[in-house]
């Protein structure tokens, strides 16, 4: 006999990351979901936004497969911050970012990062209740990366371009990033930036500052 | 990456319905999977196969339909189908105003029950 189920497979995690956009909307908190490959400069982004967020109460939520590295260095800029392990989970889900809110002083926040596992697949899959998600790429990771990895343009809002600084070391050809990240999605706000120079990143956090008290 | 996770909400989901529905054996089931989705077919099938026993979908097949990526255009107002996984501009006038319409599905349909 044929039965109709007609479900999302993924309903699970959406329903649970509607769960948390709720939380998060009561608390007044905006929430980025901060994802990238591996090495592109997540942290270093947010150790620079923390420092230059005057006014800005800013906490983070870190995952990663194993260890508390970004953790402590978050920790080091005076914000909350909170480490999930995923013990081998290539990506962050919705249940996971319920069961450690309790840990942060959601109430006294303006914004929350949630910094993704490094991956640029699989994050971009599961929604865990962020209002916008930005990625890093960093210009050292190759020219190719927007049509080999198209969803996690299509999805992000902005694109921070990290490790402008190293340009003149590379082959890399930015034009071509930028020409194809846009492409695949037309209204996708581009930084190009360097944490080591700090270049670029007034500009993402005139932004970052518009969005979060526009919300 | 994590068909696996997928393979097991799968099971879950088809599960439940199927004793909710007073049935103990799951024969078949009916997927569709956008080809946008991140998801790939054999990595799936060969997850489901791994972890469906001890189930009542311990022997059900597992039957996939690729879903095409599709879009529509802002500025032609055409609907159109594309081979590759992402859109990059309107195969008809170029435009690259455009909405993705399918290909993003991850969908359990219907199964077969006994």
């Amino acid at each position: 006999m044929k039965v109709k189920v007609v479900t999302k497979i993924l309903e699970a995690n959406e329903r649970i990351a509607i769960q948390n956009r709720r939380l998060f909307d009561d608390a007044g908190i905006f929430v980025i979901n901060l994802m990238s490959g591996p090495g592109a400069g997540k942290t270093t982004v947010l150790e620079k936004t923390l420092r230059l967020a005057s006014g800005l109460r800013i906490g983070v939520i870190e995952g990663d497969i194993a260890g508390s590295d970004d953790a402590e260095r978050i920790e080091r800029c005076g914000a909350p911050v909170v480490q999930i392990n995923t013990g081998g989970a290539c990506h962050l889900d919705a249940n996971m970012i319920f069961e450690v809110l309790g840990e942060l002083p959601l109430h006294d926040l303006d914004l929350l990062f949630i910094e993704n596992v490094g991956n640029l697949v699989c994050p971009a899959e599961f929604k865990v209740g962020e209002n916008i998600k930005v990625m890093v790429l960093s210009i050292a990771e190759g020219h190719d990366k927007p049509l080999k990895y198209p969803l996690m343009f299509q999805e992000s809002s902005a694109l921070i371009l990290n490790k402008i600084d190293l340009a003149p070391y590379l082959d890399v050809d930015m034009e071509k990033i930028r020409r194809d990240a846009l492409s695949l999605n037309p209204e996708l706000k581009i930084f190009e930036v360097s944490c080591k120079t700090e270049a670029g990143l007034p500009e993402w956090m005139d932004w970052l500052k518009e969005k979060t008290l526009k919300r | 990456m994590h068909e696996l996770s997928i393979a097991q909400n799968i099971i879950e989901i088809i599960s439940e319905q199927c004793i909710k529905s007073g049935f103990s054996r799951i024969e078949s089931v009916n997927l569709r999977i956008g080809r946008a989705s991140g998801v790939m077919s054999d990595a799936l099938l060969f997850a489901f196969d791994a972890i469906k026993a001890e189930s009542v979908a311990a022997d059900a097949l597992l039957c996939i339909e690729e879903v095409p990526v599709s879009g529509r255009c802002r500025d032609c107002n055409s609907d159109f189908a594309v081979e590759e996984e992402y859109i990059l501009a309107c195969p008809r006038c170029g435009g690259n105003s455009f909405r993705m319409i399918a290909g993003r599905e991850l969908d359990i349909i219907d199964m077969e029950v006994s």
